[in-house]
This record gives C-alpha cells, structure tokens and sequence, in this order.
C-alpha cells in the first residue's frame, strides 16, 4: 500500500507530461484570477467571471473556426468577456441589482447561449502547436511544461505584472484600491465609485475572455470546443483569489496549486494508475474547498468587498 | 390626503410599463436568437405552450414540476432573510435525493418513504452545512463554498452509483447501461392526485401548503422576526440575543434541507421513474434559486413563478419537433430573470434621485461579508 | 450687491435645497472673504451640512446661484469644486485607511501617479504649516488627531483658494484644537485664503473667526461681525428662543460661561450619591487586543446604583470598545464584567441585555436599530417574544404597547408602521431611548446620547438620563463633549488609550482640569507605537 503510493508520487514527480499539464492548467486559471483580483480590489466579488471565460472560449472556438486565425480568436475571445462584463457591471453598478444575482444568472444564461450556438455552429478548433524555445525546453521535467506550451500560453507572462502594476503604479489602480476599501471616503475625494467598478469589472472581463480563448485554443491533450469545458474553473480561480488573500502573488501560487490537481486528475490514468474517477474529477475542486478553508484569512480583504455604494446611503 | 395617493398610483403605473417593455425586450430577443439560427420562433412558443399547458393532461405535469422548484425556492428566501447567499442548490438536491433513494431502497412502505423523505431533508442540510462549517469557522465565502460543493456533489452522488452496496441497482435485469438506482417500491411512492385528467404527486398540494408556512413564519413569527434583525443588521441581532453564527449557520442548513427536501420530493414523486440517476437534479435546483430572486425573496409569489418557470421545463420537452436545440429554453429563462430584475432596480433608482434620504449617517466600519462579527 | 472692499472668493445667492417636503436650504446668501475666517454656526439640521455639501459639489441645489470669485459657476460634483479651489475637511470620511499617507493626500488629483513627486509635496506641505506627518504610514493606524492632520494637507496642498471645515474639533482634544486654530489664521492671514467654519459650538465660532453666519431651520437668521457678537446673543440666534444657557452647555460647546451668570440653572447639587449604594456595574481589568494593539488596557470601573459616572476621552480610545463590550458584541481577552452581583460573560449574544444592561449606542445605525423595519419593531426588537403566542407574533399587542411608548416619549414625525429611516435624528434617538429605558434596566449605558441632536432633543435626553439615575438606575455616560460629561456626571472616568487615567468626583472637575487630563497627561498621538513598545 504505502510502497505503492510512494510508487504513484513518484510517476506523477517525474512524469513530464504531468507538469505540462498542470502549467496549462495554471496558467488558464491565472488570466482568469488576475482579471478577478482586479475586480475585488475594486470592491466587487465578481462570481460572473465564470460567464465571462465561458463567453470567451466559446467565442474564440468559433470565430477560429471560421477565420482559423489564433489572434483574431483570442481577440474574440476578449470581446466576449468584455460583452458579459458590460452587462454584469452596468446591472450590479449603475442599477446596483445584487452583484450576486446578476452573477449567477449571467453564468447560466451564458452556458445556455453557449450550448445554444454550440448546436446550431459547431465550433471546431484544431490546436495550437506549441512553441519549443531552443535549449531552454530540453531542461528534464520542467523545460517543456516552461518553455515548451503553445503560444497563446505566453501571454500570461506580461498580463500578471501589467495587472500588477496597473493596480499599484497608477492612479486609476490607486482609485481602485481606494474604492474597494472605503468607496465613502473615495466619493468624497471626487472618485467616480461606480465608474472605476465598472472598469475594474471590463478589466476582468478581458482577461477572462482571453483566459477562455486560450483554453480552447492552448489545450493539448482536449481538441475542440466542449460544453462544460470551463466547468466552474472561473469559481476557482475566484477561490485563488482568497486563498491568495488578495495579494496577486498569492493569487498565482493559488492558480498553480489548483492547476496542479486539475493536472493530476487528467494525468494518473495516463500513467496507468488507477484512481477513481469520481475522486480524480472532484479532487481540484475539494482541494480548493479545503485549502482556502485553510488559509482564508481576511485580514487584506477589501474592506467593501460585495458592498454595494450609493451615495447618501450606508 | 389625496396627492401621495396619485403619486404612488403614477409609480406603480411606471414600474408595470417597465415590466411589460422589459418583459417584451427578453422576448423578442429569444425570437430574435431563434430566427438569427434558422429556428421557427413561432413554432417554438407554440410548442411550450402545448408541453406545458395546452395539450391535455400537461398541466398537471406541469406541476409535479413546479413543486419541487418551489420547495427550493423557499429554502433559498429562508438563507437570504438571515442574509446568507446560498447558491449551491443544485448540489443540495442531488445529495437529498441521493440520500433518499439510499433509505428508500432499503426498503418498502410509508414508513419508509417517511424515514426516506427525512433523509433528503437531512441530506440537504448537511451539504449546506459544510458552506456553513467553513464560513463560520473559516472566513469562507458562502457564495464560492455553495458553489463549489455543486460540483463535488455530482461526483460524491455519482461515485454513490457506482457500487451495488450504495446505490447501484443490483438487478441483474436493470432497463439499461447507464448507471441507476434501483427503483422505489410502489409502496415507497408518494402517492398521486387525479384532477380533471391530470395527475400530479402529492407533493405539490404539501409544497403549497409549505409556502404558506413558510410566508407566515418568516412574515409572523418571533422566529421569522429575529432572522430579518440578523439578515438586516447583524450586530443589533447579536446584542438582542441572536447568536449570529448559530443562526446563521441554522438558516444556511435549514436552506439546504428545503433542497434536499426537494430532491427526496423528486424521487419518490416519480422523476426519473423513480430512480437515481446521474445527473437527477438536472438544474431544479439552480431554477429553484431563480423562482426565489425573480419572487424577489415573497414566499407566495414564489407559487406563479414557480408555475412560469415549470412550464418551461415541461414546455421543452416538445421542442424537439421544431428542430430547435433544448437549451434555448436555458437563455429565454436567463433572459426573463433579467428583464425581471431590471425595472425594480430601474424604479429605485429613479426614487434615490428624487429623495435621497436625509441625514442618513455614515456608518465607519462597513459590514464585512466574510465571517462573523464575533 | 453690496459694495464689498474684495471680490469674495465665494457668493452663494438664494440657495434652496429640498428634500421631500423638508426644506434643508430657503434662500441662503453667503460671501466668504479672502483672508477671513467665516464661521457658519447652526444646530444639527439648521441646514449648515446641505449648504457645504452644494459649496463642494456633493449635492446639487434646486435654486439660486454660485458665484467664484465674481463668475457664475455649476459645482457638478466634488472635482469641480477641487478644479475652482475649494477645498474641504471633512469630519472623519474623506480617508481611505488602507492606503499611506501620502496616497492618500493625493487621491483625487488628475496628474500622472508620482510617488516620488507626491511624497516631497506632502512633507513639505506638512513643513510649511507645521503639521509633522511621516507619508509613508498606513492611515488606518493613525489616531483621530493625525488623521484629521492628513485630511487637513490634503486640502491644503492643492492651494485652495476656500478652505471648508466641517466641525473640525469632534476628534481633538483642547490642546490639538488650539493648534489648529493657530493654523488656520495663519493661512488665512499670511495666504489671503478663505475659510469656512462649520460648526455648533458656540465657543469655537467666538474664538475662531471674524464673521459669524447664524442658520436656523435651513435660513441664515443673521450675519454679524464675531466682534460684535457675545455667546448670549448667538445662543439666541441659533436657537430661536431664550436659552439657559448651562442646560444647552452640552450643545453649545459653551461651557466657560460662568455659572453663576445663568439665572435658571438646574438644580446642579443633586443629592451626591452614597457610598452605601450596591454596585450595579463592575468592570474588573478588561483587556482586549486588536491587530497586536491593546485597545482596552486593564480597564477597571464600578457605577453604582442612582449614579451617573461619565467616561471623559477622546474619540477613539476605547470607547467605543466599552460600549461594543457592554452590548455583549466582543468577548474581552482578559478580566470580567459583574453586573449586579452576577458575572457576565463577554461577547455571547444578548448576555449583557439580558443582565439587565440597556445600551443607547454610539451609532445607533450600528448596532441599535434595523433601518427598514418598522418603527413599532424597533420599539420592541428585543423583546418581541414577550408579545407572542405559541411562536407567533401578537400584531396587535405590539401595536398597542408600541402607540403607548411613542406617546410617552412623544416620538413624532410618523406612525408606529413606519419605516424607522425615515424619522428624523432626535425621533430616531427617542425610538432608542424609549426601548432602552423602558425594558427595566439595572444599568444604562450612554454613548454619546446627545451626537448629533438639536438642543431641544439634548435638553429631553438629558432630563431623562438624570430621571433614570433618579429612579435609581446605574448610569454610564460615554461622552467626548466635556460640557456634557461635566453637567451630568456625579463621577468621571478619563479614558486614554483604552485605560484609565483618571478618576475625578464632580465637585473636583474644572473643565480646566479635564482638559489638562486628556491633552496633557497623554497625547493621544502615536498610540500604535506606544502600545507595540510595551507589548
């Protein structure tokens, strides 16, 4: 028994493809938590963001379906993700209806539009091939998960410091924080709230959209668009976000740790262990569960996270 | 006093016309997306009228349908009033009526089908429980925790199917290869009412029953009282006497229990010919969730959209003949939700720019949504 | 227009403001002077905040006109206001905690974010008015004062050429007070700035400023040289009627009038209460830490039966805690509470209430009331299952018992079935008071009563908390108002940083001496500091 489980962390340790997988994984979710963490330093727990990747990956199949061109996709993709952010904003930050319901509603009707189109325009998408870097991709173990993904991949490496910096180098980020902390003292100081939610809110969307492109798109071992493909990764990378605590650091190593365990799921049956498959399908989804549980603390937490402003009120 | 009067007739007025041109604008944007995809949108709507009400003996199909989306959208109000967000109802289904079938397959009889129908509710309310366990003691926003036990619940029921022991059916004989549960005994069933060539379960006079029940606690009870004081301003429930994490957790659970309630009303009331199967609460839960916020959280409103959001679902299942994908019936439904939210909101915002509120203070420290105030 | 030696900064002709049927601003005129200071003194809703919030463009008047510095002007919204040069310190909202402090001084600017180019402009505003601030700090660990200190360059760093305070001193002591008085005029003096001065305090206004404008019920009653004004007269403008002028001290932030000068005064020798009485309240060494930072600091007090005991402070030294803890909402790391001879525990839901302890809170939208329930609710809310049956609520017996209370503490403005938002702030605190009050305490505990009510409601609060203690309930009176803590107290804590730093027996406490104990025994300045070097 325990040889064997030493036997299983063994494989998956030294297993290449399991890296591969993982970093993938990671990084999808990453576009995804960035553009989420944007939206809750500005104060809003943006559960639509789910809608806003599905959107996207759909969008992105299909427009490459028909252009079979990977940057007009994407762009697609992006588009889609800002279309859904401009509905969740302007409903949850001009007509302040509860953030969370028109989340949850986006998220189905977006599904259902998604399926709905699915049926009707078949989105077919081959895959990009990945980009081998010279030397570098021949590193064992992680040269190819690092330096080997297609592409599109690549584009997380400038979104996570642009985020970074937007939030902490300028002064719409400065307004953000400022909002997402205390919106009285914010209005008060002459800052638009609602406005800056909004645009927080578009910045997410972006960045999920493209995070939904590239899944479609990046993907190896998946060919074509699914229904379910998203399956709830926008709700963990929100989870990244906590168990970040707020921190886009965190926030990352969160979106490794989970892309990690959507990895394994995919890659033990290919080592030729046997996991149930019921575990292996839940087990990110638990350990997102059960690590945030952990590690929540809320110490860094926007001080108006889901609250909504109107002047006057509150 | 005659001019407020004239006043708030005016408001009303306004707010029905926003609702008829919202109402009209989801619509037409329905028939909009059939046409755009080379579907028949008239055909459409004509066939959900026929599966839903039209042709007969649909409406009370119909409503075996909306008893269960009703059960689960009065749970779902009881977890708003203490000001908890549980959207996690479909996963809550599933365990409640997994459950159920665990105890009614064990057995035959009332006696069972009671201790069955305990089960889901018990079922439901620990699922909900763990969202609850993990806000109160972890900081862990009931939102994601709701959600992501949805999906765990699938796995955790479908795992369930998979061995005899558990759930799977032992029959050798069994209809086909999907994996099922085995079927309640005629005697485990809930039993049916015949209405003018209509038969639906027994549940859906009990669920009515349930509605009125619930409107009444929450409307006229000390306990209904003190969870509006503890939704509505937590720490004056906590300086009253409202313990805020007990009852807040209590609600969350009592939440899930309706929708496991549900479930275990599902099962025994012949869905899925009574049996449990993979994928079984097939998004009664999530619709559930939508009857409760279009009813703007009014038990006894919840009953005609409950109704509306049934027909729906019975209405889809003649679509098949127009050639148009099920799923359409996913966007139409998200579509009227949404022009349903709208002209409340539009109403009150309309109201804060005429009035805003006088001198109301500003209060320091704003309410945080993680964890209690302990 | 009146032939004026200056262009004022600012003219406001015939402002009016409506909200519903309450008019908040009829016709206001109003010039503010370069290198004046104005002082705009009113009650709470005389209309005094409207009129400044329309000055910064936060709220949008519904007639007349604004004129800066000679040219007709629409003050859209605050940036407007900053783009014309005025500028405002507000009362505690304007900071974003979380940010230092030099974020926040340039927050609300439009220029590129320069850290380097904001942090010297920040410390040489500081430098120029001597107001030493270090930028870098995170303004949520800083105290009231320093707070106020940031608010305070903000403004001044963007050079308005209208500097608006609104009541300024709630959150200083004497001491920083003066400080800040001394800042002002020399803005005023060496800049040729214009200064507004909000406020109800009637000793500030005299002290402070050159012209003195009077609003009562949403209309300017008079405009007058300060020079020329005596706190009398400005009493009487302000209120509308003749006032005993040491009943409404508490209002008027006039307490150095001499007493002996005030012909119907209230009977001050209140029979002293005996030792012999039963303590009703004992606080024995609280401790309670947040953040690393001991906030309640063995904290130890008794208030006994038929006693008013006032705990004197500045905002934010623990008193907010002492109310939060007696509200049974934080559980204390350390010590006890007694009440009556019985232990309490801290921090379990409803304890204290239910040991007899009545709390009229510090903000009632806090923790007293729930805002969109009804007033006959709140009247009753903790006590509901008294006027049920088998579970059920007895409408009819709350409505009842609800019309008796409004009628007894004549709580106006609207039916028991109201919305408790909706009632005015003195009907509200009533609503409060007459919950408290009437569910039999032992002890009651008052914080800040009297914040934020015209000196009609402060004189009925303060009635009935000395008939309370007559009747022989035991009360603790949270004030940062001396006047207040002077006039109703038997005894007087002083509260610095959580503890105790003095006790003092009324017939002891000079205004002087209370003053000198708060300001001078501790400056409240770098509590965090302090607190982190003796941890």
């Amino acid at each position: 028994m325990i040889a064997s489980v030493f036997n299983v962390i063994g494989d998956v340790l030294s297993s290449e493809a399991m890296y591969n997988s993982a970093v993938r994984f990671a990084i999808v979710l990453a576009f995804a938590a960035t553009g989420e963490w944007v939206a809750e330093k500005a104060g809003t727990l943006n559960i639509s963001i789910e809608a806003m990747m599905i959107g996207g990956a759909y969008t992105s199949a299909a427009v490459f379906t028909a252009t079979d061109t990977v940057p007009v996709a994407l762009l697609a993709g992006v588009a889609a993700g800002v279309v859904v952010a401009l509905i969740q904003a302007h409903l949850s930050h001009q007509l302040t209806i509860d953030q969370f319901v028109v989340g949850l509603t986006l998220n189905l009707f977006v599904l259902g539009l998604a399926l709905f189109l699915d049926s009707r325009w078949k989105a077919v998408t081959s895959v990009v091939k990945p980009t081998k870097i010279l030397l570098l991709s021949e590193i064992p173990f992680l040269g190819e998960a690092l330096f080997g993904q297609p592409w599109p991949m690549y584009l997380i490496v400038p979104i996570v410091p642009a985020a970074w910096w937007l939030v902490f180098r300028t002064r719409w980020g400065l307004e953000v924080r400022a909002v997402g902390d205390s919106p009285q003292a914010a209005d008060v100081s002459g800052i638009h709230v609602n406005r800056r939610r909004r645009e927080s809110i578009m910045v997410a969307g972006a960045c999920a959209g493209l995070g939904g492109g590239v899944l479609v798109l990046g993907q190896i071992s998946i060919s074509g668009y699914e229904a379910g493909h998203v399956g709830l990764k926008g709700i963990i990378a929100i989870a990244a976000v906590i168990f970040g605590g707020w921190t886009l650091r965190g926030t990352i190593i969160g979106c490794a740790l989970f892309g990690y365990f959507f990895a394994l799921q995919l890659t033990l049956p290919v080592l030729g262990h046997r996991i149930n498959p019921q575990l292996a399908a839940s087990l990110p989804y638990v350990v997102a569960l059960t690590v945030t549980a952990v590690f929540a603390t809320r110490t860094r937490q926007p001080r108006a996270l889901a609250q909504p402003f109107v002047r006057g009120l509150t | 006093m005659r001019a407020p009067d004239a006043a708030v007739i005016r408001r009303g007025l306004k707010v029905t016309g926003m609702y008829v041109v919202s109402i009209a604008v989801a619509l037409s944007l329905s028939a909009g997306l059939i046409a755009i995809t080379g579907g028949p949108w008239r055909k459409v709507l004509s066939a959900l009228l026929d599966g839903s009400i039209r042709n007969p003996g649909r409406w009370g199909g119909t409503l075996a349908e909306a008893a269960p989306l009703l059960i689960v959208a009065l749970g779902a109000i009881i977890s708003t009033r203490a000001g908890l967000v549980n959207i996690g109802q479909e996963g809550q289904v599933a365990v409640g009526a997994a459950l159920a079938a665990f105890v009614a397959t064990r057995g035959s009889g009332p006696l069972v089908l009671v201790a069955a129908i305990a089960a889901g509710f018990i079922g439901g309310a620990l699922w909900a429980g763990i969202a609850a366990l993990l806000r109160f003691w972890r900081n862990v926003p009931e939102v994601i925790s709701t959600l992501l036990l949805v999906f765990i619940a699938a796995q955790a029921t479908g795992y369930l199917l998979t061995r005899t022991f558990l759930l799977l059916d032992s029959d050798p004989n069994k209809p086909n290869r999907v994996q099922t549960s085995a079927q309640l005994d005629s005697a485990t069933r809930i039993g049916r009412v015949r209405l003018f060539g209509n038969e639906f379960p027994w549940s859906v006079p009990v669920a009515l029953l349930l509605a009125i029940a619930v409107a009444l606690l929450l409307h006229r009870s000390v306990w209904g009282f003190r969870l509006t004081v503890l939704g509505r301003n937590p720490r004056t429930a906590q300086r009253i006497g409202v313990p805020v994490v007990v009852a807040g957790a209590a609600a969350l659970a009592i939440s899930g229990a309706m929708a496991g309630l549900a479930g275990a009303a599902m099962l025994a009331g012949g869905t899925a010919n009574y049996r449990y199967t993979p994928g079984f609460a097939n998004s009664v839960g999530w619709e559930g969730l939508l009857v409760a916020l279009v009813a703007r959280n009014r038990p006894l409103v919840c009953l005609p959209t409950a109704f509306i959001f049934a027909s729906l679902r019975t209405g889809s299942g003649f679509l098949a003949a127009t050639g148009v994908e099920r799923s359409i019936v996913d966007v139409v439904r998200a579509l009227l939700v949404l022009a349903l939210l709208v002209p409340p909101a539009v109403a009150a915002v309309q109201r804060r720019r005429v009035s805003p509120p006088p001198a109301a203070a500003a209060a320091e420290e704003p309410t945080v949504i993680m964890g209690a105030t302990a | 227009m009146g032939a004026t030696a200056a262009t004022p900064a600012v003219r406001l002709s015939s402002i009016t403001k409506r909200y519903g049927p309450v008019v908040a601003c009829d016709a206001v005129d109003l010039e503010l002077l370069p290198g004046e200071i104005h002082g705009i003194l009113g009650e709470n809703g005389a209309g005094k905040s409207t009129l400044m919030k329309i000055l910064i463009g936060l709220v949008q008047p519904d007639n007349g006109s604004a004129f800066v510095a000679g040219r007709e002007t629409v003050i859209h919204d605050p940036q407007t206001a900053a783009d014309l040069g005025i500028g405002m310190v507000h009362q505690h909202l304007s900071l974003v905690g979380s940010l230092t402090v030099w974020e926040n001084v340039v927050l609300g600017d439009h220029r590129r974010l320069d850290r380097r180019t904001a942090r010297r402009q920040v410390t040489e505003t500081a430098e120029h008015y001597g107001l030493d601030i270090d930028p870098d700090r995170h303004v949520g660990e800083l105290s009231a004062g320093l707070r106020q200190r940031v608010e305070l360059i903000k403004c001044l760093r963007r050079d308005p050429a209208i500097v608006i305070l609104d009541e300024p001193t709630s959150v200083l002591t004497p001491a920083e007070s003066e400080q800040l008085f001394r800042t002002l005029r020399d803005v005023v003096a060496r800049e040729q700035r214009a200064v507004a001065l909000v406020s109800h305090k009637l000793a500030e206004i005299l002290h402070a400023t050159d012209k003195v404008t009077i609003m009562r019920q949403g209309r300017v009653v008079d405009q007058r040289t300060t020079a020329d004004a005596t706190a009398a007269s400005l009493a009487r403008a302000m209120v509308g009627r003749e006032v005993s002028l040491r009943a409404s001290a508490t209002a008027l932030g006039a307490a150095a009038v001499p007493r002996e000068a005030d012909g119907n005064a209230e009977p001050a020798s209140r029979p002293s209460v005996a030792d012999d009485r039963p303590v009703m309240l004992s606080i024995d060494h609280a401790q309670l830490q947040r953040h690393g930072v001991a906030v309640l600091d063995d904290l130890s007090l008794t208030v006994r039966a038929g006693e008013i005991v006032g705990v004197a402070g500045v905002e934010g030294n623990g008193q907010r805690e002492l109310g939060d803890l007696l509200s049974s909402l934080i559980e204390l790391d350390g010590g006890s509470v007694t009440l009556d001879g019985q232990r309490v525990r801290s921090g379990r839901a409803g304890s204290m209430a239910r040991s007899g302890v009545a709390v009229i809170p510090e903000d009632r939208h806090d923790s007293g009331c729930v805002l969109d329930m009804s007033v006959a609710d709140n009247l009753l809310i903790d006590r509901v299952a008294a006027h049920s049956r088998f579970g059920f609520i007895n409408r009819g017996h709350i409505r009842r018992t609800a019309e008796q209370l409004m009628a007894e503490f004549e709580i106006q403005g609207a039916g028991y079935s109201a919305p408790f938002g909706s009632l005015s702030g003195g009907n509200q605190q009533r609503v409060v008071l007459a919950r408290e009050l009437s569910s039999q305490p032992k002890v009651l505990v008052a914080a800040q009563p009297t914040r934020g009510l015209d000196v009609g409601a402060i004189e009925y609060m303060t009635a009935r908390l000395r008939a309370a203690a007559e009747s022989g309930i035991a009360v603790l009176l949270i004030s940062t108002e001396l006047e207040e803590i002077l006039d109703l107290s038997d005894r007087i804590v002083v509260l610095s940083r959580g503890r105790v730093i003095g006790q003092l027996n009324r017939a002891d406490a000079t205004p002087e001496r209370l003053g000198l104990l708060l300001g001078g025994m501790a400056t409240p300045d770098e509590p965090t500091e302090e607190s982190h070097a003796r941890a």
